[in-house]
């Protein structure tokens, strides 16, 4: 779109004009991505339903346990499971944009590095689940604030959360976009994406349930945790980042 | 799996040098495993297992520590699980080939790879649940060999299906490839953080320190042997492939 508007504002002056740089393409598409979503409001309000109603049914297969602090060891897992399938809900949906009406042709037929838009469509996935995660997480110890008072250090969840949405966001993206082009792409994506991230998850729950728990082994196994999950983080995006060309132009 | 890697231009094809040495490699995969077999049954002396509650009368013999015959299993466990990633890798190897190459050829390779990695993982996994059943004492523990396993068990399902899920051939290529490297790179990591990451809820499982000379070789020689028997299953099974695919295409040339 940058090179439109580049192209429209001096027509006939010169044959050759200046390729908007990477930075500017990543913008262009991750606003593209925003508005469209500001506008029909469409992943965020069907994946903040499904979180809720997540909530809502741990709420019935918990009625009858009545968990009192070791609640703290599971709800991490818990959290976590609610944040697996969302993102798998809005990852399903990310891709759907653009196979309806042709967009995803238009989007490999503009002269556009291809890691612009692996790096813009994951940066959209991030920002709505993030979005999700900010109303959920809140609701859930809402829901839950009667079973046990989590640590002091409850509020460190933040980093684990923050760090395990940006490698789900990251691999999400690339699956979701082989799986967006195949039969059966919902059930195709979720038999991916869970073994994919399921060394991720296990780091991430690892954190999250050190911060709940508390106690004087917090600082070592999130530190530990966090870490591995970062390290899964960067690896998993640079090996994404280089498939997704082949990905998406195939 | 060994062909050729120097020469690029070469591609793997029927009637190429494995394919005179696989029999053979066959039968001496077949000598090799069997004859681990029973060394690990008549010449490698048992060691230490499971431990006991403070001592216990078992056969006779007041010990501390049961010698569990499940302990064989080891031998035929740990070959078959090594085999099952050394394919996994090579099934990576021909699927970074195939993305540079676009060779049609690598592709076959890549999903026979996997295939073989499959049968192994299998393996791997049925004789590792026996292993786990009767020296634990539990039919499944989130341990972190045996989670590792599961993950790598899945994702090649996940992969099967997706080729079977994509109709276009070349797209079909692309995303298994894709699919295949990022399984590969995922399998470690997931051993990594699964073996590093404290677990205050599951009890850790301490293995014995090390191996014996006698155990060494005999793990030794029926990991030769297993890499025999993948070798030689590879082998037959891209045969199998290659000569189907040379007949649809004759096929079809004949039709046009």
């Amino acid at each position: 779109m940058a090179k439109e508007k580049k192209l429209s504002a001096e027509p006939a002056r010169s044959a050759t004009c200046e390729r908007p740089s990477t930075f500017a393409q990543f913008k262009t598409l991750l606003v593209k991505d925003l508005k469209q979503e500001f506008r029909t409001k469409d992943m965020v309000v069907s994946m903040g339903i499904y979180a809720v109603l997540v909530i809502v049914v741990y709420g019935v297969a918990l009625s009858f346990a009545k968990p009192g602090a070791e609640f703290l060891e599971v709800s991490g897992g818990l959290l976590w499971a609610l944040v697996v399938f969302t993102s798998l809900l809005g990852l399903n949906r990310s891709f759907s944009h653009e196979s309806e009406n042709g967009c995803m042709e238009g989007l490999l037929l503009a002269p556009l590095d291809r890691g612009a838009v692996f790096l813009a469509k994951m940066f959209s996935n991030l920002v709505f689940l993030l979005l999700v995660e900010v109303i959920a997480v809140p609701l859930f110890w809402l829901f839950f604030s009667s079973y046990a008072t989590p640590a002091d250090t409850a509020w460190l969840m933040v980093v684990p959360l923050l760090v395990g949405s940006i490698g789900i966001a990251g691999i999400g993206t690339l699956l979701s976009t082989i799986t967006t082009r195949t039969r059966g792409k919902d059930v195709l994506l979720a038999l991916l994406f869970v073994p994919v991230v399921f060394p991720l998850l296990y780091a991430c729950v690892s954190a999250t349930t050190a911060v709940l728990v508390g106690g004087d082994v917090v600082a070592e196994t999130l530190r530990i945790s966090l870490v591995l999950a970062a390290g899964y983080d960067v690896i998993m995006i640079l090996a994404s980042w280089i498939l997704y060309e082949f990905v998406v132009s195939a | 799996m060994g062909k050729g890697k120097g020469k690029a231009l070469k591609l793997p094809e029927v009637g190429q040098w494995p394919d005179k040495i696989f029999p053979i490699v066959a039968v001496v995969g077949i000598v090799l495993t069997t004859l681990g077999f029973l060394m690990a049954f008549f010449y490698v002396p048992p060691v230490a297992g499971a431990a006991v509650d403070g001592v216990e009368l078992i056969g006779g013999m007041m010990v501390t520590n049961k010698l569990l015959i499940s302990q064989k299993i080891f031998f035929f466990h740990m070959p078959v699980a090594i085999v099952s990633f050394v394919a996994l890798g090579f099934a990576c190897y021909y699927a970074v080939r195939f993305l540079m190459t676009r060779e049609w050829r690598y592709d076959t390779c890549s999903c026979v790879a996997v295939e073989i990695a499959l049968v192994f993982v299998i393996a791997t996994m049925v004789t590792g649940e026996m292993w786990t059943r009767f020296e634990w004492g539990v039919w499944w523990t989130w341990e972190p060999r045996l989670t590792t396993y599961l993950v790598l068990m899945l994702i090649v399902i996940a992969y099967f299906v997706l080729r079977a899920a994509v109709d276009e051939p070349e797209r079909r290529g692309v995303f298994s490839a894709v699919v295949a490297i990022i399984a590969t790179i995922d399998v470690p990591i997931c051993f990594a953080i699964t073996r590093l990451i404290p677990s205050s809820i599951h009890p850790v499982v301490l293995r014995e320190g090390g191996m014996s000379p006698e155990m060494g070789m005999c793990v030794g020689i029926i990991a030769v042997g297993m890499f025999c028997i993948g070798f030689a299953l590879y082998r037959a099974r891209f045969n199998q492939v290659r000569l189907t695919e040379r007949v649809e295409s004759l096929k079809e040339s004949l039709e046009d």
